[in-house]
């Protein structure tokens, strides 16, 4: 697996996969729908699969001495490892905004979602919908991405949309404190997106090693 | 990990695999250690259809394929680790240079020979620092087997090497042939430039519509088909054959 995951970094990504990690830093800008930063993420993996598919990589990982689950595991590997260091900056940057920029008048002021453990479980769930919806889907065929990721970019709007409407909600306006309030609501809505990212990325791993076995390549 | 040793190296019996419009029906042959067969038949025949279905790239409705006295998938890996690929270019990562997709692809053969990849690389006058691209269909087909040889495949795969190649880089791609054949590796080598199978292959195997129509030493399949009027080529034979598919076609 270390192998395919190397052949993943040296020979199927796009650099734009690494450039967009810097999506995460969309974090900081107060007055913006800041879970794009998610979908961004998201936007530089699809290149990924882009470039792979171009490169005729399907061809060359199964025709290796690799198992064909590998090259699904592989592809999921890669991907999970480009989310989790997005989601660690997005992490280091909510802490900083609730902390020492807490009170910081563009924040306070900000009439969009803050960033706060809520903006992170709706990361995760972006991303989770990007591995059942975009990953799921090109496993089908093992070459078509657009409708999948049209379907991925559906879906993830929704989401982004729900997240900035939930403060609008009587009763929810405390998701919008920049220090964030009740933090131990909070930290529980985050907790669960942790368990759905995880949950929903193994369960979508195993369908498509299912589906990529029976693939006519 | 230790390897099975046998005689026949590929056994396919029974091979059957329907799309729309297309059938291959009830396909069987097999190749032994140190022997060079044709794979032949006309475009759309089955060729490919089989040589996938060798490699577990498409999944057959019936039949038994044995490579090294094993089966896929359970014993995909092994497998894939004795057997080598060219087809007529090198379509994977084009735009990478060879030297970054080697030292990728040589992490994943035990059996890599990092002498023997320079020994090749020179006899064929591959520039490392180039991509595939750059280099002409003929080379291309020479890095395949530069990377397959390598890793010491025992079994070497080819899918229409020749299609495309000046008849220099076809006689130095057949000479190859036959250098590696005298070390014990076996090939198979489908194509429909029949002329090159009279050079240098010991078998052939010949696929019409699907259908099986010969598999057999070349001796025999030129002098069997000579006695039934076919003519006394491979070419002749082919072209009979398929001539014949064609008044069937009309006549019905």
């Amino acid at each position: 697996m270390k192998k395919l995951l190397i052949k993943e970094f040296r020979l199927a990504a796009s650099p734009l996969s690494f450039v967009f990690i810097a999506a995460a830093l969309m974090t900081m800008l107060p007055g913006y729908p800041i879970l794009m930063s998610a979908f961004f993420i998201c936007l530089g993996l699809f290149y990924s699969f882009l470039n792979a598919r171009e490169m005729n990589d399907v061809l060359y990982t199964v025709m290796l001495p690799v198992g064909k689950h590998d090259f699904v595991r592989a592809k999921y590997m890669f991907a999970v490892l480009i989310q989790t260091a997005g989601f660690l900056i997005c992490a280091a940057l909510t802490a900083i905004r609730m902390t020492i920029l807490a009170g910081s008048s563009p924040y306070v002021n900000n009439s969009l979602m803050n960033a706060t453990p809520v903006y992170l479980a709706f990361v995760l769930l972006v991303f989770a919908s990007f591995n059942v919806i975009f990953i799921g889907g090109f496993f089908r065929t093992a070459y078509k991405i657009g409708m999948p990721f049209i379907l991925f970019g559906i879906v993830s709007l929704i989401l982004i949309s729900v997240a900035e409407s939930l403060p609008h909600f009587p009763g929810l306006e405390f998701l919008k404190n920049p220090a964030g309030e009740r933090p131990e609501i909070q930290f529980a809505i985050l907790a669960c997106s942790v368990a759905a990212y995880c949950a929903a990325t193994a369960m979508s791993l195993k369908k498509s090693e299912e589906r990529f076995e029976k693939i006519d390549l | 990990m230790k390897k099975m040793m046998t005689d026949t190296i590929l056994e396919i019996n029974g091979l059957c695999k329907k799309y729309p419009g297309f059938l291959l029906d009830n396909v069987s042959f097999s190749l032994r250690r140190g022997r060079i067969m044709g794979l032949i038949g006309r475009n759309g025949a089955g060729k490919t259809t089989t040589l996938k279905s060798i490699f577990n790239l498409v999944h057959p409705d019936r039949g038994e394929i044995r490579i090294f006295g094993l089966t896929m998938p359970e014993n995909e890996r092994e497998i894939k680790s004795r057997i080598g690929y060219a087809a007529g270019s090198a379509d994977c990562y084009k735009r990478k240079k060879i030297r970054d997709i080697v030292s990728v692809t040589k992490s994943f053969y035990e059996s890599w020979d990092d002498d023997a990849y320079r020994k090749y690389l020179r006899a064929f006058d591959i520039d490392e620092g180039k991509t595939p691209v750059q280099l002409s269909q003929g080379m291309q087909v020479k890095l395949s087997l530069t990377v397959a040889m390598s890793h010491h495949a025992e079994l070497l795969i080819l899918d229409e090497p020749t299609s495309g190649l000046d008849p220099v880089s076809r006689a130095e791609l057949l000479d190859a042939l036959l250098f590696l054949k005298d070390k014990g590796v076996s090939i198979l080598y489908s194509t429909h430039i029949t002329s090159d199978l009279e050079k240098c292959a010991d078998e052939i195997t010949y696929i019409v519509r699907g259908k099986l129509v010969a598999s057999d030493s070349i001796g025999n399949f030129v002098s069997h088909n000579n006695m039934a009027g076919r003519g006394n080529t491979i070419e002749d034979i082919m072209i009979s054959f398929e001539k014949e598919s064609l008044y069937e076609k009309i006549a019905d």
